[in-house]
């Protein structure tokens, strides 16, 4: 039996998060494979069928990254977004997908480091809590 | 926010004619000229189904059934097609609590002014899903003064009404008062706000005390509403609570997004699910059957329901008109509700509850997380 590889869905905001991820990769910071990243123009764009298709296809965990409040390139988007995850959190959870699985964290253009650590740590937690219900059962 | 205990009440007579006894009293808003039209649930000569009309002829308001059991829909968006901008003409509207809560929101959506409008919000024992409410009509031709009567009948409300606890209609200027009154010698009406003091006292009624045993009444309602909703949230959550489960709960679904048209606060022009992002090309169900082996078609129904709670659970005002619409039989309002519930709690939002508290994603200064 192979041993259980998180999918990571990772939306993030070209500005700041995206950045962080390219200078990561640049300085040679090491992070897990697991990830699969999705440049959005700004988190305040993350619509809420983008996260809910990512768990019904099978993601075993949503990350987010936008930019710190007040660094926004587009003045609010961030806390547009920031508004409305704790709301589909409440819905997946419903559904028995644990609130951990969707994160959302502020990384800087310049916090590659961050990026590595914040990456590192959410694929350890969602490798804990083991493989999506989603994964395997056939949705409708 | 119990408002009614420290306001007057007025009583209508009804003489074991609830029904009559409110058509006289909006018809009387009409020949005084204090209204220039009534929006008011009414029968039609065809049907004892009583429908949302437009009544602005006194002789014909004795048509008007207000307090009936039945709502074929919510009538809200009926609100809206009269109310979609300033009309100079003052109009009534009688709306259960439910109604009231969806035009609130609709309001805050910017889909409708209320500047010439006079909300009378009814008590609301809940009403029947239409097949029954016409199978109990047709075995009691007065079934609107039986309901307040008869407990048996009042048994008979719809899923989403028994669990209803917002039963009192907050927002509204004029409150009709059934409960805990006895509906057959009068009704209570009850002005909530100025607009309603204004009305009420052009029409000379005749104030009265309290009713004895109003308030447990309405306690003992709540009450047993409050029971009966959480031992339905238990049985949902237990039928939901993995999404596996939740592809049972949804396995009869057609995608006919009647629930979506029947809802009074999915409101754009143009459902997302009607357009190209929702139209695949085949090549798309072609990878995605590849992927699992199967797909099942019409594709999406998971995501429809899901994205819908997304787009509407913070302002869900529990009327259940989506599960009386739903061919496939799915209560799909008992989940609805539910993650609404959740999703208002979390937001601490209570939709339909006041004009003026902004809609949870209009405002972005206070995030929730961090």
């Amino acid at each position: 039996m192979s041993a259980f590889e998180p999918k990571i869905i990772a939306m993030v905001c070209n500005w700041c998060t995206y950045t962080a991820a390219d200078l990561a990769g640049t300085s040679r910071l090491m992070y897990p494979h697991n990830v699969r990243i999705i440049r959005l123009m700004c988190t305040g764009m993350l619509d809420a069928k983008y996260v809910l298709k990512a768990f019904l296809e099978g993601a075993d965990g949503v990350f987010i990254g936008g930019c710190h409040p007040g660094d926004c390139h587009y003045i609010n988007g961030n806390l547009k977004a920031a508004r409305r995850i704790p709301g589909i959190a409440a819905i997946l959870e419903q559904f028995g997908f644990s609130s951990e699985r969707l994160e959302l964290k502020w990384i800087g253009a310049s916090e590659g480091p961050e990026f590595q650590e914040h990456i590192t740590r959410f694929v350890e937690t969602i490798r804990a809590l083991g493989p999506s219900q989603a994964a395997t059962a056939m949705i409708l | 926010m119990e408002k009614n205990s420290a306001m007057t009440v007025f009583y209508l007579k009804t003489d074991k004619n609830p029904k009559a006894g409110v058509s006289a009293f909006l018809g009387r808003m009409l020949s005084q000229s204090l209204a220039d039209a009534v929006l008011v649930s009414a029968r039609t000569p065809h049907s004892p189904l009583p429908m949302p009309a437009v009544i602005t002829d006194p002789e014909k308001i004795e048509a008007a059934d207000p307090l009936a059991p039945a709502a074929p829909f919510n009538a809200a968006r009926q609100a809206v097609s009269i109310l979609r901008h300033e009309s100079g003409r003052k109009i009534v509207l009688v709306l259960r609590p439910c109604e009231i809560r969806a035009l609130v929101e609709l309001v805050k959506l910017k889909q409708c002014v209320l500047d010439d409008a006079v909300i009378i919000g009814m008590e609301c024992r809940g009403r029947m899903e239409t097949p029954i409410y016409l199978e109990k009509a047709a075995e009691n031709p007065d079934l609107t003064a039986a309901f307040y009567r008869d407990p048996g009948l009042q048994d008979a409300v719809c899923a989403s009404c028994r669990i209803c606890t917002r039963f009192l209609p907050q927002a509204a200027d004029i409150a009709i008062r059934v409960i805990g009154e006895p509906t057959d010698e009068r009704i209570g009406i009850v002005p909530q706000t100025p607009a309603g003091q204004d009305l009420v006292g052009r029409l000379g009624l005749s104030e009265g005390p309290d009713s004895p045993g109003r308030e447990d009444a309405v306690a003992n309602m709540r009450d047993l509403r409050e029971q009966e909703r959480e031992r339905a949230f238990q049985e949902t959550a237990g039928k939901t609570d993995t999404i596996e489960k939740f592809q049972k709960y949804v396995a009869q679904c057609l995608n006919c997004y009647n629930c979506r048209v029947a809802c009074p606060v999915c409101y754009c022009r143009e459902c997302v699910f009607l357009t190209d992002v929702f139209a695949h090309d085949p090549q798309v169900l072609m990878r995605r059957a590849a992927k699992k082996g199967m797909i099942k078609l019409p594709a999406d129904t998971t995501m429809f329901h899901l994205t819908r709670m997304a787009h509407m659970a913070h302002a869900c005002v529990a009327c259940g008109h989506c599960s009386s619409v739903c061919p496939s039989h799915i209560p799909v309002a008992d989940i609805f509700i539910k993650v609404g519930n959740e999703v208002q709690k979390r937001y601490g939002y209570e939709p339909g509850r006041d004009l003026e508290e902004p809609m949870p994603l209009m405002v972005y200064d206070k995030p929730v997380v961090e």
